[in-house]
């Protein structure tokens, strides 16, 4: 009891101290105050009004004062990140403290990435899209695929050959997108942040994912052209007490299923976190995703959509010690794609391909003074991917790993991130954010040549400038060094908000983006009878100049049908793209130049609405890429246009407590042209087309009780498989290649049991 | 095998020292043995950088490997005067305007490094033009056929070939006749002087081989003791945006048949006739092929793809009708051996003896 009390006590002595010290001369008739938190730490700069709309602003200390008046006996105090409070002066009252409450907003309402703390999604200067862990659960996802595959703008190109995939993102390249852990960089098969592969994370940590289009390199460094996939992990809760989940996911692949193991997909995973009274935070959990692969047209041996056994965990320590938050999160990742070869009369080949990645991050959050902040992380990957060729003999049913020349493979790459990011508060108006991002990563294996590593060295300041409470002006610059290849020497980038109106906000940002050559650009190496490629370390970066802007409205009355609009628009220009091509100096040699310029531009239109029980969203865009062919033929067209249509209704049956989903999203055909032949012999450009497909997921959830919830549903009801890029324009060749998409309208029954203290 | 060598290589020595004869193969010492009945071979490729040509017999049961890049030339014995270079290495011929060995230089062929125009490559969209044709390299050589007429044979840059070999420099040649025999004049690129080589026509052999560096060498077995050879060449692939829609591509797992000595060959369906079923009675319906040497090819795999690695096909097999009227049924078993690609196997049987 005692030792309570005192505890209790304590941050008020602290608070008296600092009156009496701190606090200016305390003079009749003028009250003096403090605005503090609920942990007693100072708040700076909070706006105290008064009934007739004059105020005052506290210091940096949180300190205030204004001379006594009848009128200023009600006083309304707010802070960013508080919620507002209305405050009585007692009559007789001359110094008071004032406790606001942090405001707990909905965590799809802020945004994490790109600053210290969350801010609301309505103050941000970033346009944000953000994908809560309520959503992922309505669509009793897999993995991020399947939670993003009806996102407008992203799209997915499978790899059946190593049972990958790669997502493009605003017309651009996954070389072009970020993706982070928390704010880290991802390392994964072609080394950091460099088309990482997202079905290798687990889908069960996720509390929600942000999206942000356009680059964030002044913050996030190279790599982030396209725009920046941030996954913000689950989090233990502040409060005493534990919380334990279970999870568990029948699913078909297609028409193929046999129950627990074997084919179809099956997710498990358990979880669990426990806060100590002390404040001490700990957590895990483990993931099983069964994969059984899909034959497709297949009937022997092979797989078109290759088995894929995936063991995923993680555990979570967290600690916080005066005003220092810290916590050390360590995810693993086990998987082992098999590709099973052709059959044949003697020998055949089967080929594990095998991931790990061991992440750790250490985050910490230091309030060093009421207005200065500190954001400290530091993350280090080990990812490997090991290839395993074995042989079978058909006659003898012997196996054994073959002997072959490079069929036993091994990749190593390691990454190390530093990421330090104040925050200064030097007044209402302006906030300063400098930081230093540090990176160094390693690859080695057998075809990618001896290399130093890549070291990257950067300083940056952004700042929150806010002339009025209408506008809003952050612009930010980063310096960086970059010891393997040649990195813009400075990235300017500016973003801006503006209230047009109540309810209507207007963003626009221009931001320089770059793209590092990736470790498999630079050094890796591949010769055999008919090919020889080799990476070239004298690449330099690929730089964008970028265009962003956003209208955002949210009817002030809350009862329209019509919640929120945004229309965005964008234009990326890229120059130095690196492209493979013939070495001058050896044309029997293919490596790499930057030699070709890209444009991507669009424009998007999304709608969110509600009425009686249903609620949903609805969404539009153009994407446009650059034609290259367009720059030597000058009748083509020099913008090839694709649209997206996407829709989410969500609808809760009253009599049975269910709610039903439907996730859509129609994606247009993609046109392009190649150079052929025609009747006579003359090189003309064709057209070519990728044909459009229907992705429709409906998904049914009932909740039973407080702990238990049942999901069902179908997955790609449109029976997707594959989609088939035509040659049109009277070409000789018809048919063309085809890309696969899905395996299938499949099946889900998934159970979730949560119990929590 | 031995008994092959052995052969060969004194038939070559022979050849060396000038004093021809002219072999019947009536009067050679060694007894043609009953056509074997049945067969297995594991082809010995060299693994996988493929760097041998692999001759084989079915009816002796034998093989013969020999490296891709020993030789440059190959001669046509038979009445015309053609010359082939080596597709197993990637070798490719540009005609120049000249007839003086002497006048070529580097001012010519530097055009040709800068441009890659003489590499088999996939971006060498003209690389056809410049190869032996690939099913039946006697008819259309990327080396005119040699004139009587001196004056309209003209001189050819020869880049030697760097497909699964390392590069050579490259080489200047002009062909004439005389006397019923080649004339070759040959000499590095920038030389001023050339070498000059007397090439005698041998009709026991489809082709008389020579090396730069060797003279004349044996590749081939007598022409009558092979049946198909196994190797890394130069064949093609359609492509729309390269010349005539084609592309000069060098691939691995080629299978030649012996088209100039009298080896044909035809693809079975397993479908159509089963390979266990397949006897006698079912020989009348097929129609054997002797003048593409590609029938066989690479038809026998698929190359694999994005999705899959290469493979043999089981649904076909081949019969093969040899000099000695024996036909035989193949099968190829395998693309590896452990796993290592260039060494392949195969299994056959003596369908009906000749």
């Amino acid at each position: 009891m005692i030792r309570i009390s005192l505890n209790i006590i304590k941050p008020y002595l602290l608070l008296f101290a600092f009156f009496v010290l701190a606090g200016p001369a305390i003079a009749f008739g003028q009250i003096t105050g403090k605005v503090v938190d609920q942990k007693g730490k100072v708040i700076p700069f909070a706006a105290i009004r008064f009934a007739d709309g004059n105020g005052v602003v506290a210091d940096a200390q949180g300190g205030f004062s204004f001379d006594d008046k009848k009128e200023y006996r009600e006083l309304k105090i707010s802070a960013m990140g508080f919620e507002t409070l209305v405050f009585n002066l007692e009559p007789n009252e001359e110094s008071v403290k004032i406790q606001l409450k942090e405001a707990v907003a909905e965590l799809n309402e802020v945004v994490v990435t790109g600053n210290v703390d969350m801010q609301s999604v309505k103050n941000s200067v970033y346009q944000v899209r953000s994908i809560d862990k309520l959503t992922i659960q309505n669509r009793a996802a897999n993995n991020l695929q399947e939670v993003l595959n009806t996102e407008l703008g992203i799209r997915f190109s499978q790899d059946n050959a190593l049972g990958t995939s790669n997502l493009e993102m605003m017309g651009m390249s996954g070389q072009n997108v970020k993706i982070l852990i928390d704010g880290v960089p991802m390392v994964g098969r072609q080394g950091v942040s460099n088309e990482v592969n997202i079905n290798q994370i687990d889908i069960n940590t996720i509390e929600k994912i942000e999206i942000i289009e356009g680059p964030m390199s002044v913050v996030y460094g190279a790599d982030a052209l396209a725009g920046v996939i941030n996954i913000i992990t689950k989090n233990p809760k502040q409060a005493v007490g534990y919380s334990i989940q279970a999870r568990l996911q029948e699913e078909t692949v297609g028409e193929s299923y046999s129950p627990f193991a074997g084919e179809g997909n099956h997710i498990r995973n358990v979880s669990g976190s426990y806060t100590f009274e002390k404040p001490w935070k700990v957590g895990g959990g483990f993931t099983q995703n069964r994969f059984g692969g899909w034959k497709g047209n297949y009937t022997g041996r092979q797989y078109e959509w290759l088995p894929r056994d995936q063991n995923l965990g993680n555990m979570f320590v967290g600690t916080s010690i005066k005003g220092l938050d810290i916590d050390y999160a360590l995810d693993i990742l086990g998987e082992t794609i098999t590709a099973f070869g052709p059959e044949n009369r003697l020998e055949v080949i089967d080929q594990n391909f095998v991931s790990t990645r061991w992440m750790h991050r250490l985050n910490g959050k230091w309030d060093m003074a009421p207005t200065f902040k500190l954001s400290i992380q530091a993350a280090y990957t080990d990812y490997a991917r090991q290839t395993e060729t074995w042989v079978t003999n058909v006659r003898t049913n012997k196996s054994k790993l073959s002997a072959a020349p490079g069929s036993q493979d091994r990749i190593d790459y390691s990454g190390f991130t530093w990421r330090m990011l104040g925050s200064w508060l030097i007044s209402p108006k302006l906030n300063l954010q400098p930081g230093i991002d540090i990176n160094t990563e390693k690859g080695s294996g057998q075809r990618i040549s001896e290399n130093e590593g890549i070291q990257d060295y950067a300083a940056f300041l952004t700042g929150e400038w806010s002339p009025t409470n209408k506008i809003k002006i952050r612009p930010g610059l980063r310096k960086a060094y970059n010891s393997a290849y040649q990195a813009p020497p400075v990235i300017p980038s500016v973003n801006t908000k503006f209230v047009l109106a109540p309810g209507l906000d207007f963003r626009l940002a221009y931001a320089r983006g770059f793209r590092a050559p990736s470790l498999r650009e630079l050094y890796f190496d591949f010769f055999d009878a008919s090919h020889s490629i080799i990476g070239n370390p004298e690449l330099k970066a690929e730089t964008s100049d970028s265009f962003n802007g956003s209208l955002n409205f949210q009817p002030v009355d809350t009862k329209s049908i019509f919640k929120k609009t945004v229309l965005s628009g964008f234009f990326n220009e890229v120059s130095d793209k690196i492209t493979y091509g013939v070495d001058p100096a050896d044309p029997r040699i293919t490596t790499l130049f930057n030699i070709e310029s890209y444009r991507t531009t669009g424009l998007m239109l999304n709608q969110t609405f509600s009425l009686g029980g249903f609620s949903g969203e609805l969404g539009l865009s153009r994407i446009g890429r650059y034609n290259l062919l367009s720059s030597e033929q000058t009748d083509l067209p020099e913008m090839l246009f694709t649209t997206e249509i996407n829709s989410t209704i969500s609808y809760l049956i009253p009599f049975i407590k269910t709610q039903v989903n439907v996730f859509y999203k129609w994606t247009g055909a993609l046109p392009g042209f190649e150079m052929g032949e025609d009747g006579n012999g003359n090189q003309v450009p064709n057209e070519i087309r990728l044909d459009g497909f229907h992705w429709m997921d409906l998904t049914f959830k009932k909740q039973i009780g407080n702990q238990l919830s049942v999901n069902l549903g179908a997955r790609n009801m449109m029976d997707v498989t594959i989609i088939q890029s035509t040659t049109g324009g009277g070409g000789a060749h018809g048919g063309g290649t085809q890309r696969p998409m899905g395996y299938g309208r499949s099946y889900f029954l998934g159970l979730t049991y949560k119990l929590s203290k | 095998m031995n008994r092959l060598q052995v052969f060969t290589h004194s038939f070559a020595g022979l050849l060396l020292s000038g004093s021809i004869i002219s072999c019947d193969p009536k009067e050679e010492p060694i007894v043609e043995l009953p056509a074997a009945t049945e067969g297995f071979i594991e082809v010995n490729g060299g693994g996988a950088t493929f760097p041998n040509t692999v001759f084989i017999s079915l009816r002796k049961e034998e093989q013969f490997a020999i490296g891709r890049k020993n030789w440059d030339l190959a001669f046509a014995t038979g009445s015309d005067f053609k010359v082939l270079i080596n597709g197993t290495t990637g070798a490719m011929a540009y005609e120049t305007a000249a007839t003086d060995i002497n006048t070529i230089g580097e001012t010519q062929a530097e055009p040709l490094r800068t441009e890659g125009a003489l590499e088999l490559t996939f971006t060498n969209l003209n690389g056809i033009l410049l190869v032996d044709n690939v099913q039946n390299p006697l008819s259309d050589p990327a080396i005119n056929a040699i004139s009587a007429t001196d004056a309209d044979n003209k001189v050819y840059i020869i880049n030697r070939g760097s497909s699964g070999t390392e590069a050579r420099p490259w080489k200047k040649v002009k062909i004439l006749r005389k006397d019923g025999k080649y004339v070759l004049q040959h000499a590095a690129i920038d030389a001023t002087s050339f070498t000059t080589i007397e090439i005698t026509k041998n009709t026991n052999l489809n082709l008389v081989y020579f090396s730069f560096e060797d003279g004349v060498v044996t590749v081939e077995p007598e022409k009558i003791n092979w049946d198909f050879a196994w190797t890394a060449g130069t064949s093609t692939t359609p492509f729309p945006a390269a010349v005539n829609g084609t592309l000069a591509y060098y691939f691995q797992d080629l299978v030649y048949h012996n088209i100039y000595g009298e080896v044909s060959v035809v693809q079975v369906l397993d479908s159509e006739i089963a390979y266990e079923n397949f006897t006698e009675q079912n020989l009348p319906l097929l129609t054997l092929n002797s003048d593409n040497r590609l029938t066989i090819g690479s038809s026998w795999r698929s190359g694999g793809g994005p999705n899959s690695l290469p493979s043999i096909r089981n649904d076909r097999y081949y019969i093969l009708q040899d000099v000695n009227r024996n036909y035989y049924k193949v099968r190829f078993l395998s693309l590896t051996k452990d796993g290592e690609r260039g060494k392949p196997s195969f299994e056959y049987e003596l369908v009906k003896a000749g």
